[in-house]
């Protein structure tokens, strides 16, 4: 069973080798000549106020924590999906139960306004 | 074995390494076209050679790295964006079995059998490349453009991920071999209509292609997350955005346009990848179409639109396919 | 007076009411009245509240430099038609001091700010009086009669070193690529940092938070521009952001400044034609057509019948390529990726052969002379300007119209951003799409017409929610109009002699004022031009459109998400050769 996996380790390191290849690449042809206006930051050609790593407006944590409620509950419905019709009726019933408990959690979410981006 | 395998993935590594290469070309030409501009072909034949005079344009470009970035993340970032583009495709099968003097080649890399938990796996894997570009960059651009990116990315892929439960449901298996195999006599893009609708759009915003370009909105945030970056590295960046196009028109043609499937391919099974592979042209020529047809859609909206609209439906196609499949088909 | 420019029924109302703080100005060639600085917004007051004159167009100044002092001259006009008032107010070079009419009219405040910037009149009451195309720290007020230029030669062309011998010697000459720039002693470009900017000061200043917000966000302060993709040119917006959303901005202009006007004040009137071209390098033709009035008032020549056939012909094409393009871009600046920008191009294109078929430019046609064209249309150009008009253009606009007019997204993403009521257009002196597009039926062809225009059939474009996608409509509905004027011209358009009078390339201009203005493809472009009789304009100043329509900038953004202040700006339409001047 395992075997099956491990074309993909040997994928995966011919991807990380070709990754790294292309970065040393540039590396070895590029020039380099650094100089203090080049390696400020980028803003439209002015000086940037402020920092450009910073605290950011909180919608986006709600945004990345809904996401990890939600996914989780999407990667459940996979292995249903797989074995749905060994289950019929009784697999189709237990799942509309999980959707349900999932829409209140939704529905809740969407009332509290956390899907509004304003 | 181990052979066989490096040679099949180093075969999939280059074509989509090459393929990135021209479906740069192929955008570019089909735009021009589209727009009433020639486009570029000075460099060979009908401008052939253009990508390879590119690469090495960007190959001998200075690297620039900001003074306040986080150095080794700001170098690991395109990278780490790259391998999973890389990798996704490795359990896509190009065909069946095909028999060369008497040995007998798999034309796929490996076919695993929970396929479709590996492509969601990886596609996750996608996003942090790019919020780690966006953050170590030091710059507001970049920052906002990663958060745009990663925002975006992720609401999309609830509903990307509920699209493809309808074809795991009628193959009831999560092995793409075996996907693609029932779809031999009727794709699944009739049985599962809506579900190819939902999974084309989750997808273009997943590759962040127009409408959905937000993250690299030009018109505002300049390039987006990769704003900073130059020389290979941004060629990395780049080559990353492209193979996952040819990736998901690949999922995408496995899923729900039958894959490697067409007429005689039982017979002659050397077919099959050119099936896929006319299949892929055809899907990644609606992306450029669409790039040259529309305006991109609002941040707010977008999100909105992910989370309010197709979330909802994409449940809803879930479970109608659910009932239909276990009272009628069963 | 040259040119009366009030109407007897306005001159009535002014010495009824305003009798006591009003005086006729009675200097030869002069118009308008005087007002003492102290007496000026009690005047103000009363123009605008009792007697109609809502719109402000131009405020600018001049320097009498003998007289020692510094006038500041005001153009009031009615926003439901009509001629105009001009107003004018004088204090000491030194000192003096002018009341700002921002509390009246907001849309002073640039036009303040340059004026303060470029002739060193101190508004009291602005609440924002910086430079605004000088830099920061600038030494001096470039248009005052007594600031010269480095290298200067002398106060007016042509210059006794390039004449009469023909040697000409380019000041650029004398200073070599390279060696033109020097530095301080003690300065290193690369290691210079620059001084906090007074405009972020503002920005945190003016700030406009969110109504409701229960958690208190880090703001972002992020410029947009000077080298900005979708900026239009070297034009910067600095943005304070909450999350996505604008809570402060200020625009910031002046890269692009090349003080054109003091450049102008030495060059010779008709040496300012072709240099008028370069304002708004997208409407040349029309640029030419204000200033053209404008000298024409104060020489007091009319162009004969055939030049203002060819004036309106050529006037109303710029406006069709200006339109079309900025319909174009603004499809751009919401991210469709330059399909309708080539499209429009392409048809922008057509138009400009034209242009180079009379002109022998495609944009800086330097068409115009005082008292008619330079030269007439061929016979085959007017066929070809027919067959355009009256084939190929009406087909594409309507093509444009079916791809983007009924596009969700575009609607979606223009419908109610950047919105400006009726009154706030008025109040900002918007003009042309913009003032139209919020309902205010205000187009200097119909209000107060010029040239020929009175005898055209053509309807004022005009939609009511003042959003972007008004100014869309209005934009595509002008160039209907357009047409419909070129199809009348082009039946009307007589033989006959093209130039009033015999080409010269001195013009005697008699000593006096003059406000020309017509209703360029940005909106209304006025040119106030000063004489004294000498070969040179004494003081000529461009109401540029695009300059002015910046003011409601921040108004129009204010709240929206800053992908859209990228389209607002779009829809405003702004030139960077005609801002920053």
């Amino acid at each position: 069973m395992l075997e099956n996996y491990y074309p993909l380790l040997v994928i995966l390191s011919i991807a990380v080798f070709l990754g790294f290849l292309v970065v040393a690449l540039g590396v070895l042809f590029g020039p380099r000549r650094p100089t203090a206006r080049k390696g400020a930051p980028y803003e439209s050609g002015m000086v940037p106020y402020g920092e450009g790593r910073r605290r950011i407006s909180v919608r986006y944590y709600l945004i990345a924590v809904l996401f990890i409620l939600f996914d989780i509950e999407i990667v459940f419905f996979l292995p249903w999906a797989v074995v749905l019709r060994q289950l019929g009726v009784e697999g189709l019933i237990g799942m509309f139960l999980f959707v349900g408990v999932l829409l209140v959690g939704f529905v809740y979410v969407w009332k509290k306004g956390a899907l509004e981006w304003e | 074995m181990l052979v066989e395998w490096i040679i099949k993935s180093v075969v999939i590594v280059l074509f989509m390494t090459a393929g990135f290469a021209y479906v740069t070309l192929y955008e570019r030409r089909l735009l021009a076209r589209m727009q009433t501009r020639i486009g570029p072909n000075r460099a060979g034949p009908f401008g052939l050679l253009q990508p390879v005079a590119d690469g090495i344009k960007l190959i001998f470009k200075e690297e620039l790295v900001p003074h306040n970035a986080d150095k080794l993340i700001f170098t690991l970032a395109p990278v780490i964006t790259v391998i999973p583009a890389l990798i996704i495709t490795a359990v896509i099968p190009w065909g069946d079995t095909l028999t060369i003097g008497g040995t007998k080649i798999t034309l796929y890399l490996t076919d695993v059998n929970i396929g479709i938990l590996y492509l969601m796996a990886v596609t996750s894997i996608s996003v942090y490349g790019i919020t780690l570009a966006g953050w170590s960059s030091n710059n507001k651009y970049a920052l906002l453009g990663g958060l745009r990116a990663t925002a975006q990315m992720i609401s999309y892929e609830l509903a990307l991920g509920l699209s493809f439960v309808g074809p795991i449901l009628i193959a009831g298996s999560m092995s793409l071999l075996d996907i693609v195999k029932a779809q031999s006599s009727i794709p699944f893009i009739l049985l599962q209509p809506a579900g190819f609708i939902i999974f084309f759009l989750a997808s273009l915003a997943e590759v962040n292609r127009a409408p959905f370009d937000m993250p690299e909105a030009e018109q505002e945030l300049t390039a987006g997350y990769h704003v900073e970056y130059s020389g290979m590295k941004f060629a990395l960046f780049f080559m990353a955005e492209y193979i996952k196009l040819i990736a998901v028109a690949m999922i995408g043609s496995t899923l729900f346009l039958g894959g490697y499937q067409g007429p005689f391919v039982d017979q002659f099974p050397i077919l099959g990848p050119v099936y896929l592979f006319a299949k892929v042209i055809i899907w990644l020529g609606v992306f450029i179409w669409l790039r040259a047809t529309l305006p991109r859609i609002r941040y707010d909206r977008l999100m909105a639109f992910g989370w309010k609209i197709m979330f909802p439906i994409a449940l809803l196609n879930v479970l109608v396919t659910a009932v239909v499949l276990v009272l009628v088909g069963g | 007076m040259n040119d009366r420019l009030l109407s007897s029924t306005v001159d009535e109302a002014v010495s009824s009411r305003l009798s006591g703080l009003l005086t006729e100005d009675t200097r030869p060639g002069y118009s308008g009245y005087l007002v003492a600085p102290e007496n000026l917004l009690e005047a103000v007051q009363i123009l605008r509240d009792e007697l109609g004159f809502d719109y402000l167009s131009s405020v600018t100044g001049v320097d009498y430099l003998e007289e020692d002092r510094l006038e500041t001259v005001y153009h009031f006009y009615r926003s439901t038609g009509g001629s105009g008032l001009v107003l004018k107010s004088s204090c000491s070079r030194e000192n003096g001091r002018i009341p700002s009419l921002t509390p009246i009219y907001p849309g002073a405040e640039f036009q303040e700010r340059e004026a303060w910037d470029l002739l060193g009149i101190r508004f009291e009451g602005h609440p924002d009086l910086r430079r605004i195309l000088m830099w920061e720290g600038f030494d001096g007020h470039p248009l005052r009669k007594d600031w010269r230029e480095p290298y200067f030669e002398e106060e007016a062309k042509p210059f006794k070193s390039r004449w009469p011998d023909g040697k000409a010697v380019r000041s650029e000459e004398k200073t070599p690529f390279g060696d033109n720039v020097c530095f301080p002693p003690d300065f290193d470009p690369q290691t210079w940092q620059a001084e906090p900017e007074t405009v972020i000061e503002r920005l945190q200043q003016d700030e406009k938070p969110l109504a409701d917000e229960e958690i208190q966000t880090d703001r972002i302060v992020v410029n947009l521009g000077p080298q900005h993709p979708s900026t239009h040119g070297v034009f910067r917006m600095t943005v304070m952001l909450d999350g996505e959303t604008i809570v402060s901005l200020k625009p910031v202009m002046g890269y692009l400044h090349r003080n054109h006007e003091k450049i102008a004040e030495r060059n010779t009137f008709l040496q300012n034609m072709p240099f008028t071209d370069r304002l708004d390098y997208l409407a040349s033709m029309s640029n030419n057509f204000g200033y053209a009035i404008a000298v024409e008032k104060l020489m007091g020549v009319t162009p004969p019948e055939r030049a203002e056939y060819i004036r309106v012909i050529m006037a109303e094409l710029t406006r069709i390529s200006s339109h079309i393009m900025t319909t174009g871009f603004l499809l751009n600046d919401l991210g469709a990726f330059f399909t309708p920008a080539l499209y429009a191009l392409e048809e922008r294109e057509l138009i400009l052969d034209i242009f180079e078929m009379v002109s022998g430019s495609r944009m800086m046609c330097n068409y115009f002379r005082f008292g008619g064209v330079v030269r007439d249309i061929p016979e085959d150009v007017l066929g070809r300007i027919r067959q355009l008009v009256t084939d190929r253009l009406p087909r594409k606009i309507d093509e444009l119209d079916s791809y983007l007019t009924n596009n969700e997204i575009v609607k979606t993403r223009c419908q109610g951003v950047g919105v400006l009521t009726d009154v706030q257009a008025i109040a900002y002196s918007a003009a042309g799409p913009i003032l139209r597009a919020s309902g205010v039926p205000y187009d200097v062809r119909r209000a107060d017409p010029y040239s020929i225009y009175d005898r055209f059939d053509f309807d004022v474009a005009v939609q009511t929610h003042g959003d972007v996608y008004d100014r869309y409509l209005v934009r595509l509905q002008e160039m209907r109009e357009s047409l419909k004027i070129l199809r009348q011209a082009l039946r009307d358009i007589p033989g006959g002699p093209v130039l009033a009078g015999k080409p010269q390339y001195q013009v005697r201009v008699p000593a006096g004022e003059a406000y020309g203005r017509v209703e360029g493809p940005k909106g209304e472009l006025g040119f106030y031009v000063v004489s004294n009789g000498k070969p040179n304009p004494y003081r000529y100043h461009v109401r540029a459109p695009s300059f002015i329509n910046l003011t409601s900038l921040e108004t129009m953004c204010m709240h929206q998400k800053v992908a859209d202040a990228v389209v607002v700006l779009g829809s405003v339409d702004i030139i960077l050769g005609e801002v920053d001047r």
